[in-house]
């Protein structure tokens, strides 16, 4: 037993042939690709460290501050125009074959053109002519087509 | 190898955030590290693997780093324990694989490059004397050896990286060298025999 601690002391003080021919041995390294990937991993590799999100969280933040101050002017201050209408607009063309367009009818008697020229005939009777030829003109105007009868 | 105390401050200043503090205690750890893996698991694909490993899980866990001992035996007791599970997993491997079975073409591709018998021999074949009686020392003792060699740490904190008491870990060292000794004798005699011939 004396024997074994001695060794054993021996080869803790650095002493033992064991030692000496062990450190005497080649010393393989590892792959630099492992090194490259344990020092990325830990971030030490500057130029290809992963992409940190939460670096840009102040800019991020001020950019949000400054876009809603401009809406809030915007709203606020701005021009209040209707915005014109995004959709496409739709242009009705109608085509008269037998009548062109003509004045609406200004109340339920003149829809009625009998009943239009009846109320001219008593405003020509009654003496009021200018009046008469008035609404004659608008009667025009709305029936040019409207054969009037020869008694009125 | 000398293993600076102060590594400690430098594992403190990763944990803040200096990166450049991890770029130093690598350079300074990772030969040796490197060099007791592959030499412990005897298989330069499984040293690589166990290597990313054991720094993956520091710098994991960095953000709970506290210098209760030194760098070294804090470093090199991931690594035992990455070791560890290597084994295992090993072991697990083997007695789900009878013999029988891993002789057929199609399961023999899923045995670990490292479990080849034909690999194994190579790897022995390629180191000296000393290397290939090193690798045949049992585990706990092959262990003992490297963490003394490669880190120059005492016997007690060599039983503190393997979970042992003192007394098991200087029983394994002492088995160890002793083994070593003699596997070194054969070296040693021819030059001795040549030299007492010329005598």
């Amino acid at each position: 037993m004396p024997d074994e601690t001695d060794e054993l002391d021996e080869y803790l003080r650095g002493g033992s042939d064991v030692s000496c021919e062990y450190q005497r041995q080649p010393a393989p390294a590892p792959p630099h690709e492992l090194d490259r990937l344990v020092l990325e991993s830990a971030g030490s590799l500057k130029s290809k460290t992963p992409f940190k999100p939460q670096s840009l969280a102040p800019f991020a933040l001020a950019a949000s501050l400054l876009l809603s101050l401009a809406l809030m002017l915007a709203m606020v201050f701005g021009p209040q125009v209707k915005k014109p209408d995004d959709k496409a607009q739709v242009v009705r063309v109608r085509i008269f074959k037998s009548e062109p367009p003509r004045a609406t009818p200004a109340s339920p008697r003149e829809r009625n053109p009998a009943l239009w020229l009846q109320d001219i005939n008593a405003l020509r009777r009654a003496g009021r002519s200018n009046e008469a030829d008035a609404e004659m003109r608008r009667f025009r105007s709305a029936y040019p087509d409207y054969i009037i009868p020869i008694s009125e | 190898m000398e293993l600076k105390d102060d590594d400690a401050g430098l594992m403190l200043r990763y944990r803040d955030g200096d990166a450049a503090a991890f770029a130093a205690l690598y350079a300074h750890y990772k030969d040796p590290l490197y060099r007791y893996l592959l030499r412990h698991v005897r298989n330069a694909c499984a040293a690589a693997d166990l290597f990313q490993e054991v720094w993956s899980h520091l710098i994991a866990t960095r953000a709970r780093y506290e210098p209760r001992a030194k760098f070294a035996t804090f470093l090199f007791h991931i690594a035992h324990n990455c070791a560890i599970d290597f084994f295992r997993r090993d072991l697990n491997l083997r007695r789900v694989m009878p013999v029988h079975e891993s002789e057929s073409p199609l399961l023999e591709a899923e045995v670990p490059e490292h479990q080849r018998p034909d690999r194994v021999a190579e790897f022995v074949e390629q180191q000296s004397a000393l290397l290939a009686a090193v690798a045949a020392l049992p585990q706990e003792q092959r262990e003992a050896f490297l963490l003394r060699e490669e880190t120059g740490l005492n016997i007690e904190e060599i039983a503190r990286i393997t979970d042992v008491p003192i007394e098991t870990a200087k029983s394994r060292l002492r088995y160890a060298v002793r083994k070593l000794k003699n596997s070194l004798r054969p070296m040693q005699e021819p030059e001795a025999l040549r030299l007492r011939t010329y005598a």
